[in-house]
């Protein structure tokens, strides 16, 4: 399993390289993509210094968070976006005949992407942590990587669950599209800003308040976080990460089992 | 008159050079090696009105690379090229009136339309007088039975459906003169008999100048008196296609049908080619004996109980020439 | 020998293309939900954000609450209608050999694109009466004078040329690398930053002020959106439309260079 893994990236970088073009500009396009989310943020706090007590310090290692666990999720986890397109084309029925548990089949498909944006995530973590006063101490190094891969389940999760509505609906890229901005882009401001009802959602229903707000409350020494819990619950996310993807996983299977049944 | 003329066309093209394995992959990031490949030399070309050509050649010969300089798409490296009067690819514009082309390999239909929309939006686009649109859809109808299909979307048409489909848009325009590029490629033994005849049928009522490149070549004994050959870019023969037959045609084959089982064939001035049980192949050479000659030869010594001549087919006459170059005194040029 | 006579020029064909880029884009209808669903989210985010910025610091001078969050949601309509910095269709045909066919059409071709992209903006300007309706859902937007919203409008018509030309551009690289996607993205991202359209130039440190008006990005949604919310005033529209036009006519001269240039180098597979 990890040898055709391993192959795979082989392949991958092979490919990246020989358009030399290509891999150069998506590479850059990956730091622009990160570039103007982070100074849309310097520019707004550079005239509103504070929003809900949060500074462009805290929100660059808010970033940050969501940064990592996303890098390592679109690096490690990318086949799994696919699944909606290979049910359309039949390339999907290919990968339910392979002896291997189709999950996995699925995420060791080969695709075009080169670990740049992953480098660039742990290089911004490196710069947003020092940059933002966070105590690096025993709690932080251990916590944080744990919370990081907290975050990247979430984010399979979800993937995984629009993956699953692909069995029966097969044209799921609006859903898909929304579901994903709905996490890029609001998990940049601390959730307090968001009306009640949108706060109980990105914590109870899509966690994905757990990726970076709840751990960075804790992190930078928040005296409470929204709806009123206590910041150490930001260590929690590696849990909810861990549940969030179960119960994905199961809807994952029942999804497959149904699609098997039907008969193709 | 001379309609289209092209004077030492001469195409190259520049590619990078691909370096193997990683290492090469991470140097051709910063460096980058190009190589030049000469597509078409040394084409003279000239095309009277109301001719129909087979433009003829193996693979990779160069012959979309000219049609393309003639149709206005690529610009030529060097020469000169006037189609209708006008340089194709300085006027655009004006050389897409006066042009039709038919892709084998590509619709020039408007994928996502109906096939009556698809009509619609190119009488438009070459301002076709509406009178004159509908006259020439009804005759269009009339040999290429488009009714059938003319509310199908255009992606769904089966192949030959498409091709008949793309020969009328190419003829809509009553264009002077119709490129066709592999026009029946993968069409069964019906449709291509039914384009061929729409060819000849719009050449001779309307003296449409034809240019056919093709790989089938019955589609240029059907259609094509005068022939082209290119191979590796150059001109190799530019003739009658009977007069190819004849210099390299030369040899005829008589086929018998024997009575009784000869163990043995000989017929003096003809050679065995084949035999199969009671079906022998006899191959002469034109020049040296009649087949008047030879069959009497033939009667003379065996009882046969059927006979027939086979011509030199195109196929070979032109298979030797890709092969083993054309050696031939060079033909006057327009046969 | 006939005389190469330049034909007249007839509209009729570029009518039509249009026609059929509007009847294409009305077929899908889940890029009509994504963008709408799109919208919805983009605006409710905005309004919260700018509520919570302004509920804690000092408002800065000229633009009240009221009036950044009609300039957010007339930004997002915009957006709306201008969906077309993603627009690869020279590119596409490129890709596939398919321009062969227009090359030998007696068009011109760069028209044919301006009319197929022009159609498609004109459906998507059919979206934004239920998008309007959703936003004043969520936000209120002021509105202005009649001169004010007249001159927002040819404003917002000349960003739209500057944005059809850079797109354009864009594309005419195709030519030379046929790879654009990456480059495509960059510019869309770099453009909804320095263009005002998520946050507006003014809130920009000064020396980075003087720099993005001078951008075409600004011209294409910073100007027209500084002008709804009276931020550029009628002494300043002459000047501003001004630089919008000089962009347009400069952008537009780079279009025909790179068109020349390279509809004269291209390389269509098969031999």
């Amino acid at each position: 399993m990890r040898a055709v893994y391993g192959q795979h990236w082989r392949i991958n970088l092979l490919t990246a390289l020989e358009y030399r073009e290509n891999f150069l500009l998506w590479s850059a396009f990956t730091v622009v993509y990160h570039g103007t989310a982070i100074a849309t943020l310097w520019v707004v706090l550079h005239t509103f210094p504070s929003m809900n007590g949060w500074d462009f310090k805290d929100m660059a290692f808010l970033y940050g968070l969501w940064m990592l666990a996303h890098a390592i999720h679109d690096t490690v986890f990318f086949g799994v976006a696919n699944v909606p397109e290979y049910i359309r084309d039949g390339e999907f029925d290919r990968l339910l005949v392979r002896p291997l548990d189709t999950l996995f089949a699925v995420i060791a498909i080969p695709g075009q992407i080169f670990p740049d944006e992953l480098i660039l995530a742990l290089g911004y973590f490196v710069v947003a942590t020092v940059y933002s006063g966070v105590r690096v101490d025993a709690i932080f190094v251990l916590c944080v990587p744990l919370v990081v891969l907290g975050g990247t389940l979430i984010e399979l999760a979800i993937n995984l669950i629009v993956a699953t509505i692909a069995f029966w609906f097969v044209r799921v890229d609006a859903l898909r599209w929304i579901v994903l901005q709905l996490e890029q882009e609001f998990t940049r401001y601390p959730i307090g800003i968001y009306s009640r009802g949108v706060r109980l959602f990105l914590t109870f229903v899509f966690p994905f308040a757990f990726m970076n707000y709840f751990p960075a409350t804790y992190f930078l020494h928040k005296s409470e976080g929204a709806l009123g819990l206590p910041p150490v619950v930001g260590l929690l996310t590696p849990a909810v990460g861990l549940i969030f993807f179960g119960a994905a996983y199961v809807f994952w299977r029942f999804g497959l089992n149904r699609y098997k049944g039907v008969g193709h | 008159m001379t309609i289209i003329e092209t004077v030492d066309l001469k195409k190259v093209f520049r590619s990078v050079v691909r370096r193997p394995g990683i290492g090469g992959a991470f140097a051709a990031l910063f460096s980058r090696e190009y190589e030049e490949k000469v597509a078409v030399e040394n084409v003279n070309l000239s095309l009277q009105e109301g001719e129909i050509v087979g433009y003829l050649g193996p693979n990779g010969a160069g012959k979309s690379t000219t049609i393309k300089m003639l149709t206005g798409i690529l610009v030529p490296t060097s020469g000169s090229v006037r189609v209708a009067g006008i340089v194709p690819w300085k006027h655009r514009q004006q050389n897409g009136q006066n042009i039709g082309v038919v892709f084998g390999q590509r619709s020039q239909l408007y994928w996502d339309l109906p096939l009556r929309e698809s009509f619609e939006l190119l009488r438009a686009i070459y301002d076709v007088p509406h009178d004159r649109f509908a006259q020439n859809m009804r005759h269009f109808n009339e040999i290429l039975d488009l009714d059938r299909f003319m509310e199908t979307l255009v992606r769904q048409l089966s192949l030959g459906e498409r091709m008949r489909g793309d020969f009328a848009a190419a003829m809509l325009h009553d264009p002077k003169i119709v490129f066709l590029d592999e026009p029946t490629i993968g069409l069964d033994v019906v449709a291509k008999e039914a384009i061929r005849e729409f060819v000849a049928t719009m050449n001779r009522e309307r003296g449409t100048t034809v240019i056919l490149t093709t790989h089938d070549l019955a589609d240029v004994e059907r259609l094509a008196p005068r022939i082209v050959l290119i191979d590796e870019g150059t001109v190799i023969y530019d003739g009658q296609l009977a007069a190819l037959r004849e210099e390299y045609g030369v040899y005829r084959t008589l086929v018998i049908t024997l009575a009784e089982n000869y163990p043995e064939i000989s017929v003096e001035g003809a050679q065995i080619h084949e035999r199969d049980g009671s079906i022998a192949r006899l191959r002469f050479n034109r020049h040296e004996v009649t087949a008047e000659t030879l069959i009497r030869r033939v009667l003379d010594t065996y009882r046969i109980t059927d006979l027939a001549i086979e011509e030199p087919d195109i196929d070979s006459i032109v298979r030797r020439i890709y092969t083993e170059g054309y050696r031939a005194q060079p033909l006057p040029i327009g046969g | 020998m006939a005389l190469a006579v330049r034909p007249r020029f007839r509209f009729e064909p570029y009518v039509e293309f249009g026609k059929k880029a509007i009847a294409r884009e009305a077929t899908y209808r889940f890029e009509v939900f994504t963008s709408i669903g799109s919208f919805v989210l983009r605006m409710y985010l905005l309004r919260m954000v700018w509520v919570a910025l302004y509920a804690h610091n000092a408002a800065p001078r000229g633009l009240p609450l009221h009036a950044i969050l009609t300039y957010s949601a007339v930004a997002l309509l915009m957006g709306l209608v201008l969906d077309i910095d993603q627009v690869s269709s020279l590119y596409d045909k490129l890709h596939d050999g398919s321009i062969v066919s227009d090359f030998m059409r007696p068009i011109l071709v760069p028209l044919y694109f301006f009319a197929d992209g022009t159609g498609e903006v004109l459906f998507h300007a059919a979206l934004v009466l239920p998008a309007l309706a959703l936003a004043l859902l969520i936000v209120h937007i002021d509105v202005p004078s009649a001169t004010t919203l007249a001159t927002f409008a040819l404003s917002f018509v000349l960003g739209y040329f500057v944005g059809f030309c850079i797109n354009f551009i864009l594309n005419c690289v195709a030519f030379w690398t046929l790879e654009i996607n990456a480059v495509q993205l960059i510019v869309t991202f770099l453009t909804d930053l320095l263009g005002g359209e998520l946050v507006p130039l003014i809130f920009f440190p000064l020396a980075f002020q003087h720099v993005l008006f001078a951008l075409p990005f600004a011209a294409m949604f910073s100007t027209p959106l500084l002008i709804y919310v009276g931020e550029i005033g009628p002494d300043r529209y002459a000047s501003a439309l001004g630089i919008q036009a000089a962009w347009l006519v400069g952008l537009a001269i780079v279009c025909v260079v790179l068109w020349r240039a390279g509809s004269r180098r291209i390389v269509v597979q098969g031999g």
